[in-house]
Parts: C-alpha cells; structure tokens; sequence
C-alpha cells in the first residue's frame, strides 16, 4: 500500500528521442490510476519507469516516502502484468506464480498458502498443473495476474494486459479486475490505449499525447470538462462532432453562431469566458453525438444537413451526416421511438435536421487548441 | 495424490514422489504393452485373415477379366483400355519372372550361372563348392558374398513383386466397382496428370525411396545377416566359402569374462610337460615342467571354479640362465598344489568381450563431454557475445565460425600434427625450456581423451553458438523484464530462464547430438586415430576409438566383417535405447511442438 | 542544467603510476553499477579476444607453415626463416591446359561454343544489370541464369585442364566434380522429400519417417562393404570411383529431410490451399509458390551438399582404394601426411590445404546468413 509520485519525469532515449518529459502527477494509496493514450503517447514508458524497467532521465519518482530513481525493481515493491502474460513456458502455473517467492526464499507452506489463495481468487485452481501452453488467452491472463497477486505488492502495474484478447473476453476481464480490485485494495496503475477500459477502471485517468499529460482527471471530469482539442476527441465514443462556429459576444452574454443558427450560452460558461476575456471569435465547437437532437423536419434553431451513412446499434441508429458548410457531423438516435415513416426518411441522400442544448457545447480556441471553457 | 498436493511439495519430495510413481508404475506399464503385443498379433492375424478372404472372394466374385489378372498382372487392366497400367504391371511381372528364372547370376567359377530362384535356395548354407586346384589352376568355389547379396535381392523382388500383385488385384477390384457404378475409369492420360497432382507425393518419393532402399535399406539388412555369419580374413570368398554361426559373434562381443582358471596339459616327451594356463584377466601363462604328477593335480584343482593361482621367482638356471619359477595352485576341490617350471612364456590376450565394454564405456563418456561441454560453452559464448554493450559482435563470431567453413580434414589434421610428439606445441614449449620432455597428448590414453575433448570443443563451440543466438533471441524480453521484477539476479535469471528454456527448445537437438557424437567419425579418426593402441585392448582397438571408429577398423584393417555387422547393431541398439528411454521419461521432448 | 550540477565531469582517473583504474564519483550506487558492467565487459573482451587467438592461430600457422622453404616436417618455430612458393608450384607441377581438348570433334565443338557464349552472356548479362531495374523478378532470373551459365563455364574451363601429370589438380578436380553433382542431386532429392513430408498427408507418412529414424541410428560405416560391391557390380570403383562417389553419397540423401522440412512446415498451409482453389496442380503449387519462398532452405541445403564431399575421406578412400587418379583432396592430402615421406609433404600438405579451404570459406562466409538459418531452425525444431 503505498502512493506513487511522479515529479518533472522526463525520458530520453539514446537516440535523442524524448519519450515522457514534465510528467507530474501523484497518485494516492489505493488509487486505480489509467494511463491512456494513442500508442506512441509514452504511458507504456512512463510506467516501464515506474517498474524500474527504463532509467529515468530526470525528475524523481517516489514509492511511499522513498525515492526510487535508482532502486532495483524487484526492491521497489511493485509487481506488474505483462501486454504478452510473459509466462514462463517451461514450468506450471503454480510454479509461474511462486517463481518470485521462491526468488525471494519464502517459505514453501506459504508460499503454498498465496498461490492457492490467489488461485481461488481467479478461478484458476483447477490448472494449476498446467503448462501455461495448456490455457487459453483469458485463463494465461488470469494467470499472468495471479502471478502479481501473491506477491502482495504495494503497487500495481498493468501493461495493456487485456490487448490480446477477443473482444467479449475482453469486456468480462474488465469486469473481473474491477472485482479483482475491490478484494486486493492496494494502489493499480494501468495503461491502456482503450478509452473505455480507462473510462470504466478508473477513479482516475491521465491522458498523455506525445510524451505530455494532458489531462488527469476523475472519468466524469474528463468527459464533461476536456480540456483541449485531443482529450475532446480521445475520450468519448462514438467521437464528438466538431464545427466551425462564430463566438459572439453581446456585453457580458455570449452566443454561438453557426450555419445560421445562433445558440446562447448558460451562465455558468458565460463567466468563464467572461473570466477569460473572450472577445468576438472563430472557434471550433464540440458537440457530442449523444448530445444533439435529431429532427425531421426544420423548425427554428435546426441544422440542415443530409445523411451519408447510417448505422444500425440495436439500440440506437449512428447516423453520419454532412452539414451544407462540409463538416461531417455524428448524431445519435435511439430506436425505441421511431414510427416506420420516419425510420424510411433515414436512407442515404434524405434531409435531415439536428439540434443541441447550449448546456452541451464545449470551445475550442482553433490556434491553441485548449478548451475556452476550462 | 492429487495435482495440488504434488505441487506443494518441495523439489526433492517432488522427485521423490515422481521416481515412486514411475517405479510403481512399470509393472501396470508391462502389463499394458504386454496386452498391447497380444493385441497386435491378433489385430494381424484378424487383417491376414481378411485378407486372404478379400483375395479369394475377388477372385470369385471378380468377372473373367479379373480372373486372368491373377495369373497375368495388368490383364484387366488393359482389357477395361487402362493400357498404362496394365502395361506396366505387364512389364513389371515379365521383368521379374526373367529375373527369377533365367541363369545370369554368376557366383562361382565353377558352378554355370544361376537363376534368382536357385540363389535363393542357396542362402540356406551360403554355397557348398570350396576353391580346388586344378592342376595349377585355381580355380575359385561358390562366393558366399554374391551368394548372400543376390539372395538379399531376390528377397527384395520378391517382397516387390508380392506387393505389387497385390496391387494388381486391387486394381481389379476397384475398376470392377467403378464400371458397376457406371462410373469412367481413369484414362492413361489422367494417370500421368494425376502423377503431377493427386498422386505428386509418388513422384516426388520415387527416386529417393529407391535409393534408400538399394543404397541404405538392402545393406544394412545384408550386414545384418553377416552379423550371424563367419565372414572375416579367415573366410574371405573368393577363395573362401564363410557360413551361418547363429549367435557366436554377440558371444564373441558380449560374453562375460571367463571367471574360471584354465589348464591344458602337452606332453612335451622326455618327461616333460607343458602348462598352458589361462588366468582369469584372460591372460595365457605357457610354463614347462618335469613335476607330471602335479602337473595333473593341478589341471584337476582348476574344475573348480573358485581356483586360483601364484607364482614366485625360485633363483635362476645355470645352464639356460633363465629364471625358474614355483606355482602354487589353490582350490576347493583338494589340497594346494605347488610345482616348479622351467620356462615361462606370457602372452597378454585381451577379450573382445573386455575391449567392447571399454570402448563403450569411452564412447559414451566422449559422446557425454562432447554434447553438453561444447552445449553449455557454446552457450557461454553466445551469451557473452550478444550482451549489450559488447562491440564487433558479427567480427567475433565470423571468427569462430571459421572452424565450421574450413573442412575438417585440413584443420583436425593440421591440429592433430600440432599436438603431435614433434609437433609445434611441445617443440615451442621446449624451446622455451617450459618442458623437457614433449607432452604425451596422442601417446598417452588419458592425455588424447583430454585433448580430443578440448579440440572438440574448438569445432564445437561455434556450432552452438550459432544455435544458442538464434534462440536467445527469440526469448521474449518480458520473460527477463518479469523476472527482474520479480527479484532475480542475473545468475538466477540464467538458471532460471535462460537455461530451461534452451533446455526445453533445444532437447531435440540434444538427443540428436548425443547419438550423432557416439557416430562422431571425423574427430576421433582425424585427431587420433583411436591411438594410442592399448595392450588390454583386443581387435586393434585404440584407447581413443568410438565403436564407429573401431567397426571402421574392423572393416578396412582387420577385415573382420563378422564382428564389424555385430558392432554396428549393438551402436544401433546403444542408440535406440537413449532414444527410447529420452523419449519415454524426459517429457520436453515430447512436448517440444507444444512449446513453439 | 540541473543534471549538470548533480554529476562531476571527470568520474573516473587513470592513476597512472599505479596503473589501475580508480573510481572516485561520490554518487556511490549508480557509479558501482556502472563501474561493474565496465568490469564484465572488459573481461569479456578478454575472453573473446583469448578465444579469437585460439580459434584463428591453427589457420595462420597452417598459412605460414604452406610458405616454408625449409624442409622436414613440423618445426618449433611458426615464422617462417626461409619463405618460398615451392610447395604451391608443387602442387601445380605437371599441370596443363590446353584448349584442344575442348574442340576434339564436332558435337563437342557445337556444345562448347555454345555453353561458352551462353555462358559469357550470361555473365555479361549479371555485371551489366542496371541496379535501378524495376523489376525485381527479372533480376531474379537474371541471378539464376548467370548462375546456371558460370557454372557451365566452370565445367568447360575443367575439361581444359589437363591433370593427367598432377596429382593435387587432379584431385581438385575430381572433388569439385563431385561436389557439384551433390549439390544439384542431393537438393533435389531433399527437397523433394522434406516438401513431400511437410506438405502431403498420404498413407505411409508416418512410416517413411519413423522407418528413416530406425535407419539414421545405424552407424554409417557399417554398411561400407555392402556399397562397396554395388559399386563394383556398375564398375563404379577405383577408376570409376568419381561416379561412383556421387551416386552413394546421393541415393540415399533424401534420408537428411528434417531441417527444410521445419522450414516447410513454417510456410502457412493456407498459401497452398489458395493456389489449389485458383486451379494449380500440387506440382505447381511446389513449383511456384512453395520454391520461390524457399530460397533460404534450397540455398542451405545446396551449401551443405557442396561442402560435404571436401571433407569425405572414409568412404571415398575405401572407393579409389590403390587408385591415385580416383582420388579426392581430402584422400589425397591425407595420404601426404601419412605417408613414409611424411617429412617431404608436410609443408605441401598445407599448401593444399590453403588452397582447398580458400574457395569454400569464402562461399561459407558469403552465404553464412543462410547457414546460420539453417542450422538454428533445425535445431529448435528437431
């Protein structure tokens, strides 16, 4: 049970490329923390470091009180699950689970005691004599994270550990170490490329680009707040919509105008932009397809634009619009309502309208990228 | 025990428990092949039945085409317009009566040549007529050789021609079934199509399975059969006929010791006798005496089996100027018997029987050190080459690998020379006064064994280092990044990772290396010659040789086939076990495709 | 910056006088680490460079010792005091060549130029290849017929050599002949079997494979005899050992399939099920799909089929038995060193040593890449 904290981390590999650089962040004893970002962000890197797998370049990380720079990894108390299970091939399960305490020379009955207690806690007793070639992907996996389990260790780290397997195990694996987490309470860092994973894991979510955090967040924060362009985008699925749209300002209000639509903002995002100083300009405008509300026919306020793609869910229909400006736009429809006429106007080439509530509006400076509203 | 339980258990308990199980399990495992033999012969005698009965109820269900089919192969099958077949069979059975019945093979000078039939009654005693001379002329009786190869051959055809037959009927059978059916049969055109497709597997196999069978099968069954023969320089044909022995030349190689003291009695006239003695090392003492009386005694004494004798030096005679000796024979079968000898005369012969054992037990010992020593160094090499931070990686092993580029008759030659008595080695060490004596690396058996293996480990290293780097990196670095995490050093990391998974992939390998060491020629005869020649070592065997090396000798120096094909079989046999036990008790081997 | 500060800039002092590296960096942990890989690694380097004295003075001294130019057999010394080329023009004394041969009678002549100009066509052709040649395919073909060609130039050029009057020559050339033979025979045959094997379930596989196993456990030798009399029996012995030779060390290499069957078995099934849906035969499958991605394999197992008759001394000394003009470089030259003369032929002996090991550790160290493959698939495949 420990904290981990991260100050001014910078990585440089010998090559001069920078990998993670002004990585600050603490996390706190028990936390789920989820690195996530596109591959190539640096979230693997920056947890290789934490692991005491990569030297770090600069800056200084902390375990608890201590600072770790240049401890060894297996005095850092940590334990880790690997994107490829990383399983020994030659010896059991058991074995592969007891390996690190047999390192460390515990004793045989306890060692006993951890790798049948952490057998239990993920069903795979009964394979416990198994080679791991024996197991299927998601029984590897188990495995994989039964072998951190018995080492108690105070920090967590998972490595993408779900990648490799098919999508429905994937889900119920997600499910398990949610569980998982519950009956072992100790800190978990995990790094994923998947935004849901993070978004459901997580109490918090650092989202990295480009070596650079750029926002950490509880999943609601980053969701309802993003901060910029990217994490707007990153988080969220299906993606949110951007336009191209004219920020107006009338004394202390503030409207967004677009395609000949003019929607004015609450109060509360009125004073933030206030607080800015925003004056009368272009901005990108977010919209989330969950957001907006279609319409089948223009009345005031509505947005002209004709449907290029429809997708059925089940639940709900995608469907991909464009607008008469060009912007491609993403709207969200549930289908419990729908009467068959107007489930036959959403073919390809039809008119169709859209709408949203100016609650719902996210800003975005088009030069900087960052969000107005934060 | 359940599997739990078994996993908890320490690693001497876990081996502990493995040996029991393994040794409690043998009797249900005998058993379980002893049911699985008699299940076999029933199963083949349940198929013979069947077919027979499949043969007879072709022919009587079979229409007139078939039926002529049995006596002329391919009938039927030109008949139904398949004329590629059925010439071919034709062929074939007209070929095969020619061989069988027309006299072309000539075994002797003074026999006309013989029919494939009349070798093949032959073989019962390898020929009758010996080499007689006629007037001046020689003139040279049956050849056993030819007799047992021909004979060899004709079986061969015969086995062919049986399953060819058999083929023909089938042939029958199934064309018969086709037309039923209303079916086309194939056309010859179709037959040559289907070589290059369906049936591209025979294409492909054609040529090399009969060079195999010729080349490697048809040998290796005739060299058995000389195992049971006493083909050697005393009965070389021509001039010699060499016949059936049975089982006397396993005795001769395998017979345990002789464990009792033998004595013959000559009488050399004028009341003297000579003593051969034959110790229990094998060993031959010739002693001639005047004491007759105890000479007899004493060769009564020797029925026993317990019998022993000594010996000790009684002053010297003043006429010859030899020395003379008194023997004391003990035993249980009477009272100690003591005699005095005039001459002694010692000849040393070792038993073929002792030879094979210490040739065996040096092959196993050199094929031991050769696999694993140059395995692990190797290993060491490649380990300490691929590590980061070493530079010139490919120079160093470009270097190594030269030992493999040059062929090994230049640099094991020119190496052996080297180590040689005047060689350059102990000329550089006396000049620089090291030594004063040259070394005895090829003179002394223990100084060649040595030097064999280290020489070997400079061909072998870098074979396996080759080896050992393309495995290492194939190790997935996660496996060494969790094993850092999980606390191992870089020891434990070697003896924990490394080393069982080299262990796991390359177990195969292992097993192949170890018997192909056991058959490693070129080393051995390149190096040493299996020299240097030991004094307790029968059949010209050298401290040095392997069984391969000493059967070559055999071959080439002795010309003492018959014991040669016996070697061969036991090398086989040697062979086959480590194979069998390997495969039955190490389960990496078996496992191995699993792992990949 | 801050790092700046945190590392002195010199770490670590020669102390000359004493001649021992001395660390005095206060950063004690980092820098002991750092300070023992330098330890590993410079002994390391010992080692190897240890290990490359070893592995390379046989061959320099063997060099050194052709270039000797007094006599006896092994001497203490390994510079030459004397240096001569006497024993390389020993091994050429007697030698002739001369074009005559090669133009005896007309279907010789029409063969001759023919092969001669493909040949020179071919080779032109090679050299003359524009590297920026799109088409990689005709490069390929281009490679290959060049190949094909040098190689008949290679067999014309032989005829020409006239060995009758010299031993070492004439061993050359019987070995190279061999070796060329085995190298197209025995892939042949080994490619055959091991895509048989690998790529067609048949009734038999099973069989052939384990009855092959059952035969690779006899020793080789044993047979020597047997072979020996078949060989007779074609007139393939002394005089016709060279034919002789090829035929045995041929027939019954389909037996060495395990290593390009692993690499078959690596090639996925599914580009063998495709062609067969698009209509090709299994024989075109083999030919057109399978070969092409082969070429590492069928490179290899060419390698090891040239290779190995430079160094067959046991069967193909048992073959020429008496006969010199049948003899191979490995008999032949191992004659020398064993001979009564020993003292007169040692330093020839290395000679043709020299030149026997030059040709074929060059073409090793050239298609090394493809050896090494070769060896560690068969190795991590049984």
């Amino acid at each position: 049970m420990a904290s981990v904290t991260l100050e001014g981390v910078k990585k440089i590999y010998d090559n001069k490329v920078v990998a993670v650089q002004e990585f600050n962040l603490e996390i706190k004893d028990k936390e789920f923390v989820v690195f996530v970002g596109p591959s190539g962000c640096g979230k693997s890197t920056t947890l290789r470091m934490i692991a005491g797998l990569e030297d770090i370049s600069e800056g200084t990380l902390k375990i608890g009180d201590r600072v770790v720079n240049d401890v060894e990894p297996k005095d850092r108390d940590i334990a880790m699950v690997f994107q490829n299970y990383a399983l020994y091939p030659h010896i059991s399960v058991y074995e592969n689970m007891a390996f690190s305490l047999r390192i460390r020379k515990m004793d045989n009955e306890e060692i006993h005691r951890r790798v049948c207690q952490a057998a239990e806690i993920l069903g795979i007793t009964q394979y416990l004599a198994r080679k791991p070639k024996a197991l299927s992907g998601g029984q590897r996996q188990r495995v994989a994270i039964g072998r951190a389990i018995v080492r108690e260790p105070a920090v967590f780290l998972m490595d993408e550990p779900l990648s490799n397997l098919d999508a429905k195990l994937r889900n119920q694996m997600r499910a398990e170490i949610i569980l998982l987490r519950k009956r072992i309470d100790t800190t978990f860092i995990y790094v994923t490329h998947d935004q849901t994973e993070a978004m459901t894991l997580g109490d918090r979510i650092v989202i990295m680009k480009d070596g650079f955090i750029q926002q950490v967040g509880t999943p609601q924060e980053v969701f309802d707040t993003p901060r910029n362009l990217f994490v707007a985008g990153f988080i969220g699925s299906p993606q949110m919509n951007f336009l191209k749209a004219k920020l107006v300002r009338t004394g202390d209000k503030y409207a967004v105008e677009l395609l000949g639509t003019s929607v004015a903002l609450e109060d509360a995002k009125c004073k933030k932009l206030l607080e800015k100083n925003v004056q009368t300009k272009e901005v990108i405008m977010g919209v989330r397809p969950e957001h907006t509300v279609v319409r089948f026919d223009g009345s005031d306020n509505a947005i002209e634009s004709t449907i290029s793609v429809n997708e059925m869910m089940g639940s709900e229909l995608h469907l991909h619009v464009n607008t008469i400006a060009g912007d491609r736009v993403i709207l969200r429809l549930p289908t419990i309502d729908l009467t068959d006429e107007q489930r036959a106007q959403l073919s390809y080439g039809n008119k169709l309208y859209f709408s949203f509530a100016s609650k719902v509006v996210h800003l975005f400076d088009p030069e900087t990228e960052e969000s107005l509203l934060f | 025990m359940n599997d739990l339980d078994f996993l908890r258990l320490s690693k001497p308990q876990k081996l502990l428990h493995k040996l029991k199980t393994a040794i409690l399990g043998i009797p249900g495992k005998l058993l379980g092949s002893l049911k699985g033999l008699v299940m076999w012969f029933v199963n083949l005698f349940k198929g013979i039945g069947h077919f027979l009965a499949d043969l007879v109820m072709t022919y009587v269900r079979g229409d007139w085409k078939t039926k002529i089919s049995y006596t002329v192969m391919g009938f039927g099958s030109m008949a139904r317009g398949q004329w590629l077949r059925g010439v071919m069979f034709f062929v074939f059975q007209t070929l095969f009566n020619m061989y069988l019945f027309m006299p072309i093979l000539k075994i002797s000078e003074s026999r006309e040549p013989l029919c494939g039939l009349n070798v093949v009654t032959l073989l019962a005693n390898l020929g009758t007529v010996e080499t007689a001379k006629k007037g001046r002329v020689t003139v040279y009786g049956d050849n056993s050789f030819l007799i047992l190869l021909y004979g060899v051959l004709t079986l061969f055809l015969i086995v062919a021609f049986l399953y060819t037959w058999y083929v023909n009927v089938k042939q029958n059978k199934i064309s018969e079934q086709i037309l039923k059916s209303g079916k086309k049969l194939k056309t010859a055109k179709d037959d040559m199509a289907s070589m290059l497709d369906s049936q591209f597997h025979k294409t492909l196999l054609a040529i090399p399975t009969a060079g195999v069978t010729m080349f490697t099968i048809l040998p290796i069954i005739f060299m058995i059969l000389v195992a049971f023969t006493n083909y050697d320089n005393q009965h070389q044909p021509p001039q010699k006929l060499f016949t059936w022995v049975g089982f006397e030349n396993f005795q001769t190689l395998l017979s345990a010791e002789s464990n009792d003291l033998g004595v013959d009695i000559t009488d050399k006239g004028n009341g003297t006798v000579t003593l051969t003695i034959t110790a229990k090392d094998g060993d031959i003492i010739t002693v001639d005496t005047t004491d007759v009386a105890a000479a007899q005694a004493a060769d009564a004494l020797a029925v026993d089996s317990s019998a022993e004798f000594s010996f000790e030096t009684i002053g010297t005679n003043a006429e010859t100027g030899k020395d003379n000796y008194r023997l004391t024979f003990t035993g249980d079968a009477g009272e100690p018997v003591t005699l005095e000898a005039t001459s002694w005369l010692y000849v040393s012969t070792p038993s073929f029987s002792h030879t094979f054992k210490q040739v065996l037990l040096w092959t196993l010992i050199w094929a031991f050190f050769a696999t694993f020593l140059n395995y692990f160094l190797g290993m060491l090499v490649a380990i300490m080459i691929n590590k980061k931070g070493i530079k010139f990686k490919k120079m160093w092993r470009t270097i190594l690998v030269m030992t493999i580029a040059i062929p090994q008759f230049i640099s094991l030659l020119y190496v052996s020379k080297m180590f040689a008595a005047d060689g350059l080695i102990n000329g550089m060490l006396m000049n620089w006064g090291w030594i004063t004596e040259p070394l005895p690396f090829w003179t002394n058996a223990n100084w060649a064994r040595v030097t064999i293996i280290g020489i070997n480990v400079w061909i072998g290293i870098p074979y396996l280092m080759l080896i050992a780097t393309g495995i290492l990196m194939n190790i997935p670095a996660d496996l060494y990044e969790s094993a850092r995490i999980d606390g191992a050093n870089a020891f434990q990391t070697y003896m924990k990772i490394t080393l069982p998974y080299m262990l796991f992939v390359t177990g195969p390998y292992l097993l192949t290396s170890f018997t192909g060491n056991i058959n490693n020629f070129n080393v051995i005869f390149l190096l040493s010659g299996g020299k240097p020649l030991g004094m307790d070592l029968a059949g010209n065997a050298g401290n040095t040789d392997l069984l391969i090396t000493w059967l070559y000798k055999m071959t080439v120096t002795d010309s003492n086939y018959k014991l040669a094909a016996v070697m061969g079989i036991l090398v086989f046999v040697v062979c086959a076990v480590i194979n069998l036990v390997v495969y039955n008790f190490i389960p990496s081997v078996k496992n191995e495709e699993d792992f990949q | 910056m801050a790092k700046k500060n945190n590392i002195p800039e010199v770490d670590i002092i020669v102390d000359e006088k004493a001649g021992v590296i001395r660390e005095v960096e206060p950063d004690k942990k980092l820098r002991s680490k750092k300070g023992h890989e330098r330890r590993v690694n410079g002994a390391i380097y010992a080692i190897l460079i240890l290990m490359s004295i070893i592995w390379l003075c046989p061959f320099v001294f063997l060099v050194l010792q052709s270039f000797r130019g007094e006599s006896g057999g092994q001497v203490a010394y390994v510079i030459p005091k004397q240096w001569t080329l006497d024993n390389y023009a020993f091994l050429f004394q007697g030698v002739g060549f001369s074009l005559q041969t090669l133009v005896k009678d007309l279907p010789n002549i029409i063969l001759t130029v023919i092969t001669n100009v493909l040949g020179i066509w071919g080779m032109v052709a090679f050299l003359r290849r524009k590297p920026k040649n799109p088409i990689e395919k005709t490069k390929g073909n281009l490679k290959a017929a060049a190949l094909v060609f040098g190689v008949l130039l290679l067999i014309n050029f032989m005829r020409c050599v006239d060995s009758t009057n010299c031993d070492f020559v004439r061993w050359f050339m019987n070995t190279l002949t061999i070796a060329l033979f085995c190298a197209v025979i025995q892939t042949v045959m080994v490619l055959s079997v091991s895509y048989t094997l690998s790529r067609m379930r048949f009734k038999g596989r099973k069989l052939i494979m384990n009855v092959v196993l059952v035969l690779g456990m006899f020793p080789g030798f044993l047979t020597m005899i047997v072979l020996y009399y078949l060989l007779k029996m074609f007139g393939l012995t002394q005089a016709g050992a060279v034919p002789g030779l090829i035929l045995i060390s041929c027939a019954s290499s389909g037996m060495g399939y395990y290593i390009s069957k692993g690499f078959f078995d690596t090639i996925p099934k599914s580009l063998d099920e495709s062609a067969r849906i698009d209509g090709a035969t299994r024989f075109q499958v083999f030919l057109k799909i399978i070969m092409p991605m082969a070429k590492p394999i069928v490179i290899y197992t060419i390698l090891m089929a040239f290779m190995g008759p430079w160094g067959d001394y046991v069967f193909a000394s048992y073959v020429a038995f008496g006969h010199k003009a049948s003899y191979n470089v490995a008999v032949g030259l191992y004659r020398w060193v064993n001979t009564n003369d020993y003292q007169g032929y040692f330093t020839r002996f290395c000679a043709g040593g020299v030149l026997v090991a030059i040709p074929i550790t060059v073409l090793f160290m050239a298609l090394q890449k493809y050896y090494v493959e070769g060896v560690t698939g068969g190795a991590v495949k049984g």
